[in-house]
């Protein structure tokens, strides 16, 4: 009756099982972890461009991200922030007939975060913009780019590098950013 | 070979003890027994304020509970004369650590505060940690915890929610002391004056029986208390060198 393929394949089931179990592993976890590599660029739900804003108009860092300036996190300008020119300027573009919409609803725009740190890490924006860094030192070139890209690794390395560089005082001691 | 012998000599030169003698502050901690009433609200406010979880009946049935800070009480007497001594016990940051020379990873080591630190994410969870520390007071994770809603929503942010398969303990409320030494670069100064630190079980202490400061300052609150003629540490016999130093029950009739 000629050879038959079935016993071959009852051999083969468990591998195939295996690489199918190992493949989409590697796929969960590429996605997964994809917001965590540098170079990637979410899509926003608004297309905002830091090159119009930060570049072409000059607008500084810390006018809409103020919080840095004096809390850990950076933040996300609210809605009421963007009104607060766009009730006067470019009405009439669609983009900022998105953000008035938002803004008459009474609902934060739901912004992707692109530097995103784990949560056992503790970075203080504060003490970073006291000491005077810019912000492109770890954000990179943020005024040109039209949808922001992740430019730093943000890994430890990175951190301990520029501690160790600048000489700050005890900056290398875990318990400076792990608590 | 040289390659080997260059990552033993960096590894004894860790290892020795002593590698941490030049101490920046000296955070110190004493308990006076005489004003403890076995309250348990340090316990509370510990709990409040470093994210511990609750673990449930089922884990503490099986020694898994978790309490950074606990009240130890010993009952003497009979019945109906019966006297209570309570002791809290907590991490005591102790200047020759059982617990660091043991970590194979390095976990916990003693930082330039005096501080004997646990780092969370470089953990592997051995529990050989646990093991050495005399004091018991190092606990672990056997379990991820969750927090019912809307429970999640008192959690402090300036404290890492521990995972599964970590060990933890008491940090002198490392977060506070950051904050603090945060304030004092924002005012100029490169030094936390005293009092401006207070632990969470300090804070909350209604009789005042713990006071939190800086040893290596002559006139902090901490220094005061260590001249007391009744101060001394948990198991001294054991040359752990705590940084708690407990100032011992006056008796009646002693």
């Amino acid at each position: 009756m000629g050879v038959s393929i079935v016993p071959t394949l009852r051999v083969l089931k468990p591998a195939a099982m295996m690489v199918a179990v190992g493949f989409v592993g590697l796929l969960i976890g590429y996605f997964a972890n994809a917001a965590f590599f540098p170079g990637t660029t979410p899509v926003q739900p608004i297309e905002f461009s830091h090159a119009v804003h930060a570049g072409d108009y000059e607008i500084p860092c810390l006018y809409c991200h103020t919080e840095a300036r004096r809390s850990p996190s950076a933040g996300v300008p609210s809605v009421n922030k963007c009104m607060g020119c766009h009730a006067i300027v470019a009405t009439d573009s669609p983009l900022i007939r998105e953000v008035a919409r938002y803004y008459e609803n009474n609902e934060p725009i739901p912004w992707v975060k692109i530097h995103d740190l784990p949560d056992f890490v503790h970075f203080p924006h504060k003490r970073h913009v006291a000491a005077g860094l810019e912000c492109q030192e770890c954000h990179g070139p943020v005024e040109t780019m039209d949808r922001v890209t992740r430019m730093a690794p943000n890994e430890m390395g990175q951190c301990l590098t520029c501690h160790r560089d600048s000489e700050v005082e005890h900056g290398i001691d875990c318990l400076t950013c792990h608590k | 070979m040289s390659l080997i012998d260059d990552f033993l000599a960096r590894w004894r030169e860790y290892r020795a003890p002593g590698y941490y003698e030049e101490f920046d502050y000296h955070w110190t901690m004493t308990v006076d027994l005489d004003r403890c009433t076995g309250c348990e609200a340090c316990v509370t406010a510990c709990q409040a304020e470093n994210n511990t979880p609750i673990v449930g009946e089922e884990a503490i049935a099986r020694g898994r509970h978790m309490q950074w800070m606990r009240i130890e009480r010993y009952w003497e007497g009979e019945y109906p004369d019966v006297k209570l001594r309570a002791i809290p016990m907590f991490c005591q940051h102790c200047d020759a650590a059982p617990c660091e020379t043991v970590c194979p990873v390095s976990a916990t080591y003693h930082n330039q505060d005096g501080l004997n630190a646990q780092i969370y994410n470089r953990c592997i969870g051995t529990r050989s940690c646990a093991v050495y520390c005399p004091y018991e007071v190092r606990y672990f994770n056997y379990n991820n915890h969750h927090w019912d809603a809307p429970l999640e929503q008192q959690l402090n942010p300036d404290v890492s929610v521990r995972e599964k398969g970590v060990m933890e303990k008491c940090t002198f409320c490392i977060q506070r002391i950051r904050q603090a030494k945060d304030a004092a670069k924002d005012d100029g100064r490169r030094r936390v004056q005293d009092g401006e630190v207070q632990p969470a079980c300090v804070q909350t202490c209604p009789t005042e029986a713990l006071v939190f400061g800086d040893r290596k300052d002559p006139e902090s609150g901490v220094s005061q208390m260590l001249g007391n003629e009744r101060a001394y540490t948990v198991l001294e016999e054991l040359n752990t060198d705590p940084s708690v130093v407990y100032l011992k029950k006056v008796e009646a009739d002693a």
